[in-house]
């Protein structure tokens, strides 16, 4: 019986029904199969519900291991592992007993320490931007040139210094944008829209199986 | 109310399920030509060549191997295909990295997709007979948050100085922050996105970078299974015809004609 169930063609058959009753509704109106859609759709409510608690397990399983060896850096394992827990307690969805969403701890602990901690994070790539940008803009070669060029020009077209001091900077901005940028765009978002319809296919033949236990190779 | 074509299709998108048919069919045909024996000839990624000599350079200095999935569910119908493409190459990744001794960190955002994760180095660490090396815990859920994600991976980079960091999938704004920061630790970055905003933040970051098609079809590169190169060669039809489709709505739209863009709202 277990070697039924760990046959690989389990898995593959699943994905082809699940993804089939996803797709076929997308393009054809045939009611039962919308109705099947939408039901399916809360079930995997249901099991990313569950999957929230194999993160909080993973989580506390790596810092955990951290504290108990001592580990370089554990005092930042400690806050991850105080803060998960405090953060689960009092988010749980328990209204009734004053937990969940609107607990003041909850509220505190996301807006005073979560949102500009985000939001930190967010602002500092600008920073980072920056350095790749440096070392990125070296005319090493033609197309580093060409980079380098439409990257200088592009720099003139949003600073207003520049646009003031000579305002076609602004015209040959909104070209470099507009059509050299959106040709080589629409043909990467072409090609990996083609790359994406094969994917499907080949896991709806199910011979995608890089994604299953081990690349899909039978044990 | 849905508007239908024929009591049946829904009007507005059965052109592109023409499309899609055609694509599949083709694709379907290439893979029974590659059964047949008539495998197509590839061209040479180097992104994905560098995958060993990435593995090797962790493996000659000591140092771990960090390979991500991108962020992104296995649920959404544009970036979910890329978490898969991103669990193929974590298989051969791990594959390898079981056979030549090498520690494996993978970080992971998206709760539903670590048990995959896991699935997919366990069982590779026990095709290569070193299921005892396998360490639950290198499997790494950081935060369902984007940047907790993000500053958290930056961190492990730092900690761990990886000899590799492999990062194909999809990914947003922290693409920058994990490329630069693996750069910063020295590791030799091999990344891949199909997200047109991210592929020139990964360019200039990392050493080598797949871009758009090339990531769904590192998994086939990777494997040199005759039937997943075949069906490589279908995606070649779809080319053909987005560039006939493209040619012909240029030249339409420029004497004013809409017949094509009728036909295609359908």
């Amino acid at each position: 019986m277990s070697n039924l169930l760990r046959r690989i063609e389990i898995p593959i058959f699943i994905t082809i029904i699940f993804t089939l009753i996803q797709v076929i509704p997308y393009y054809v109106y045939i009611q039962p199969l919308d109705d099947a859609a939408a039901y399916i759709q809360r079930w995997i409510l249901i099991c990313l519900a569950l999957a929230t608690f194999v993160g909080v397990l993973s989580l506390l399983l790596t810092h955990g291991k951290n504290l108990q060896k001592r580990s370089k850096g554990w005092y930042f394992s400690a806050i991850v592992v105080v803060f998960t827990i405090v953060m689960s307690i009092v988010g749980l969805p328990l209204a009734e007993v004053g937990l969940g969403a609107a607990n003041p701890i909850y509220l505190f602990l996301y807006n005073n320490m979560l949102q500009p901690l985000s939001g930190t994070m967010y602002a500092i790539i600008a920073f980072f931007i920056a350095a790749a940008a440096f070392r990125a803009f070296r005319a090493r070669n033609v197309e580093a040139s060409i980079v380098l060029l439409a990257g200088i020009l592009m720099v003139c077209s949003n600073a207003p210094i520049f646009t003031v001091t000579w305002p076609p900077f602004k015209d040959i901005g909104t070209w470099i944008f507009a059509v050299p940028n959106m040709a080589t765009n629409r043909a990467i978002t072409i090609g990996a829209a083609l790359g994406l319809v094969a994917l499907a296919v080949r896991t709806l033949m199910g011979i995608e199986r890089g994604y299953l236990r081990g690349g899909g190779a039978e044990q | 109310m849905v508007t239908t074509v024929l009591g049946v299709f829904i009007s507005g998108r059965v052109f592109g399920l023409v499309c899609l048919l055609v694509i599949m069919a083709a694709t379907a045909y290439f893979i029974r030509q590659a059964q047949a024996g008539k495998v197509p000839t590839l061209r040479r990624l180097a992104g994905v060549d560098a995958i060993d000599e990435a593995i090797g350079r962790a493996v000659e200095m000591g140092k771990p191997i960090v390979c991500s999935h991108g962020i992104a569910t296995l649920r959404d119908a544009t970036t979910g295909p890329q978490t898969i493409a991103g669990l193929s190459v974590l298989s051969y990744v791990a594959r390898k990295a079981a056979e030549v001794g090498a520690r494996l960190i993978v970080p992971v955002r998206q709760t539903e997709v670590w048990p995959v994760a896991a699935d997919v180095v366990e069982t590779a660490y026990k095709l290569a007979g070193k299921g005892a090396d396998f360490k639950v815990e290198d499997i790494q859920f950081l935060s369902s948050n984007q940047f907790g994600y993000s500053s958290n991976y930056m961190g492990l980079l730092m900690r761990e100085k990886p000899g590799a960091n492999i990062m194909i999938g999809a990914y947003w704004a922290e693409s920058m922050q994990l490329a630069e920061t693996g750069s910063r630790a020295g590791a030799m970055q091999i990344s891949g996105t199909a997200q047109t905003s991210q592929i020139p933040f990964f360019l200039v970051a990392t050493d080598y970078c797949l871009i758009g098609e090339e990531v769904y079809s590192a998994g086939a590169y990777l494997s040199q299974d005759p039937l997943l190169i075949g069906s490589l060669a279908g995606q070649d039809v779809g080319r053909i015809i987005a560039t006939i489709l493209v040619v012909l709505g240029g030249l339409l739209t420029t004497v004013g004609s809409r017949v094509l863009l009728d036909i295609m709202a359908v």
